[in-house]
């Protein structure tokens, strides 16, 4: 009875010790392969970096440039100027607090796309509180525009979160169908009740300057924000109940509902939360970098986050690299046209091609064989 | 297991050979920006210096083959280029938060004339100006409200190119009905619509003229599924002519038309800003023309214009027209062709007016 637990306990497993024993090669590959798959979490990632940067390389290449001389100017135009290391932290800010959005989800188990809908009402009720809040000190109004931000991102998916945990309809629909809601009313209300007088554009005006997130140097205050959330989401999931209950119900639904969580409470909340960080990004995208809310500035920002949660394997530390992987790529690129010639789009493949091996379980199984853990298991929702 | 390790190892080792072998040759920091499109260009050169003349592109939200705005406004570089020894260069725009940074890139290496593309550019364009009072920069589709010295405005009276089209639709109608699938709502769209309805009425008094603007402001450019539906839905509600205005969701409605019952026959369609024929090869069987913006030879003549020192700030108002009937040439009836070219002589020479205000 002992001996069989034994057996089956993952760790130190009993194909150990004999191994450790042995002199020959081949047994202390293994024992090496065995140590490095123990940190194969942050080991794939970077092989599958490096391989798309191989292959970038050779489109680069194919075009005539020298791969190298590509990526340094790349790196230098993102990182090594002052605006575009500020620009670099600007574009990576929405895409942490999306991809926490996103994260969030996945450890209840809920696949939210929905970020984007939810970051568009953050942006415009920032946006709103803004502009009709003008005159008032910025102790209350920059709080102020944060929080309508961040109800107005909560409440949105709330209501996909109330329809999983009551109805039972599935969040990938619902989210998916309240990004197309989201938009319309967003932007009729943009080009009617809420736009700019005078101008033609669909636009809100411009927002007290009082409510502007400023920055300091080249760090925007709306990055250090969200590099805060991401630490204390990882606390709160990794020590505190609620993150317990999270999880729970992530890993096993029918587990967690028998230990007596109340499973439609925890969807709910767990909803709110995605909500509340993608609406707090869209505030933040307002405040402290277009200055009001203005039609196509937010393009693709939720849909990121969802790239960003699967780099970072639903770990919300992780969200921060991979958020700042996608800032650099994005905000070199057209320093990198400038200098090369080379299209924007190259970072795109870039990061497909990561994403793509991250996701898929295959680099690992190549690297590790058989000590491959499974990919993220994404979600438990699919067929519930 | 084993032979998928093997496998990959060995791909890896022909990957970074292949690399090695296309390596060791330098960087070349000056490369042009146009991906080998500069064509001859003279060797890259420091655009600071005064013999030097550097003509620069900040696209919007687009690649420059676009087949509409951004590429209409490189080709007027190119041959501007072709015709000064100009120094080419462009950078794409991926999200309309960068427009400045952007601008700055050609700034930064004091170039001499910075082209933007795009109504929605316009502000960048101003602030850039005023920070660099040096650059001449050329806005094209941005109206000067203001004028700044060194921002030359390229605006075409679209209501014209808008009431040509809508004069031929209102004379090729039979069932009384066309309709106008459009982009944003934004004044250069509105005014090729207000001035097409016009044109329908004025040669059709009894036509019904429907007018659908996409919804969504994000995509409203981009989005053919949505310009397809509506011009679907126009068909269905009876309209025989359609005018799709609206970079890729204009040709959206131009290809759906296409695929219609009738099309070329008793159903038409009207294309937009260049010469669709060209670049929407799919709407053939219905594109009876486009309204155009002759951007291409606005922008050059600008470009031209700022190397000779003469260019001024404030609205430069370039030519619109209707691109060439094509295939239809041989189908339209004489006497609608010739009716047409009396309006569009008479819109040019300012005989005929659209009575388009916006507002």
């Amino acid at each position: 009875m002992n001996d069989t637990s034994t057996t089956d306990r993952p760790g130190p497993s009993p194909a150990g010790p004999p191994r450790e024993q042995g002199a020959t090669s081949p047994e202390n590959r293994r024992g090496v392969l065995d140590v490095l798959a123990r940190f194969q979490g942050v080991l794939v990632p970077i092989v599958a970096l490096l391989v798309a940067f191989a292959i970038g390389a050779a489109l680069i290449r194919l075009q005539g440039v020298n791969p190298a001389f590509a990526y340094t100017t790349l790196f230098r135009d993102a990182l090594l100027t002052e605006s575009g290391l500020l620009r670099t932290l600007q574009k990576a800010t929405p895409l942490i607090l999306s991809g926490l959005a996103v994260v969030i989800g996945l450890r209840v188990g809920l696949f939210n796309i929905g970020a984007q809908g939810q970051l568009l009402w953050g942006a415009i009720g920032a946006a709103y509180v803004g502009v009709h809040l003008a005159g008032a000190p910025a102790v209350v109004i920059l709080p102020a525009a944060l929080l309508a931000g961040i109800a107005c991102g909560a409440v949105w998916a709330g209501i996909a979160g109330l329809l999983k945990a009551y109805r039972g309809v599935h969040e990938v629909i619902s989210t998916i169908m309240l990004n197309s809601v989201a938009a319309g009313v967003i932007d009729w209300l943009v080009s009617f009740p809420l736009k700019e007088p005078g101008q033609s554009i669909p636009r809100s005006s411009a927002i007290d300057p009082a409510a502007e997130l400023s920055n300091l140097g080249f760090v925007p205050v709306g990055f250090v924000v969200a590099l805060a959330l991401a630490g204390l989401i990882a606390w709160i999931l990794r020590r505190t109940t609620a993150g317990f209950r999270f999880d729970t119900v992530g890993a096993n639904r029918d587990a967690a509902h028998y230990a007596g969580i109340r499973i439609p409470l925890v969807v709910t909340a767990a909803m709110c939360a995605s909500g509340a960080l993608a609406g707090l990004g869209g505030a933040i995208e307002t405040l402290g970098v277009v200055g009001r809310y203005e039609t196509g500035s937010s393009a693709g920002l939720g849909f990121d986050g969802i790239t960003i949660a699967l780099l970072a394997r639903a770990n919300p530390l992780a969200t921060i690299p991979a958020a700042l992987l996608v800032g650099v790529l994005r905000s070199g690129a057209a320093g990198l046209q400038f200098e090369t010639g080379i299209q924007p789009e190259v970072v795109d493949v870039l990061l497909a091609v990561t994403l793509l091996l991250v996701s898929i379980p295959v680099l690992a199984r190549v690297l590790f064989g058989r000590r491959a853990r499974d990919g993220v298991s994404l979600t438990s929702g699919w067929g519930s | 297991m084993k032979l998928a390790r093997t496998t990959a190892a060995l791909s890896g080792v022909v990957l970074a050979a292949t690399l090695a072998a296309c390596g060791g040759s330098t960087g070349n920091p000056n490369a042009g920006g146009g991906g080998g499109a500069t064509g001859g260009a003279a060797p890259a050169g420091d655009c600071s210096s005064a013999e030097v003349f550097c003509v620069g592109m900040v696209t919007d939200m687009g690649s420059v083959d676009d087949k509409s705005f951004n590429q209409s406004a490189w080709e007027g570089i190119e041959a501007a280029a072709k015709q000064s020894g100009a120094q080419t260069k462009y950078i794409q725009t991926t999200d309309t938060k960068d427009y400045a940074s952007n601008l700055k890139q050609f700034t930064d290496k004091k170039y001499d004339v910075i082209v933007t593309v795009g109504y929605v550019m316009a502000e960048a364009t101003t602030t850039a100006a005023t920070a660099n009072p040096q650059t001449k920069f050329i806005g094209v589709d941005q109206a000067q409200a203001k004028v700044t010295d060194n921002v030359a405005g390229l605006v075409f009276p679209e209501d014209q190119a808008g009431y040509s089209a809508g004069y031929l639709a209102g004379l090729m109608t039979k069932t009384n009905k066309v309709a106008q699938v459009l982009g944003m709502q934004i004044p250069p769209v509105e005014k090729y619509a207000k001035g097409f309805e016009a044109g329908a009425k004025a040669a059709n008094s009894t036509s019904n003229v429907s007018i659908v603007y996409h919804p969504a402001g994000d995509n409203a450019f981009s989005d053919p599924v949505w310009g397809a539906n509506a011009a679907k839905q126009q068909l269905a509600q009876g309209a025989d002519v359609v005018f799709g205005a609206g970079g890729k969701t204009g040709n959206g409605a131009l290809g759906e038309v296409a695929k219609a019952k009738g099309a070329g026959t008793s159903t038409y369609c009207i294309g937009v800003d260049t010469d669709q024929w060209l670049t929407v090869p799919e709407a053939h069987p219905c594109l009876v023309t486009s309204a155009t913006k002759l951007i291409s030879k606005g922008t050059s003549e600008l470009i031209m214009q700022a190397k000779d020192g003469k260019m001024k700030g404030g609205d430069f108002t370039g030519d619109v027209g209707l691109a060439p009937f094509h295939d239809f040439d041989a189908k339209l009836p004489p006497d609608v062709k010739t009716k047409v070219g009396a309006v569009v002589k008479g819109l040019s020479d300012g005989s005929i007016k659209t009575g388009v205000t916006l507002g």
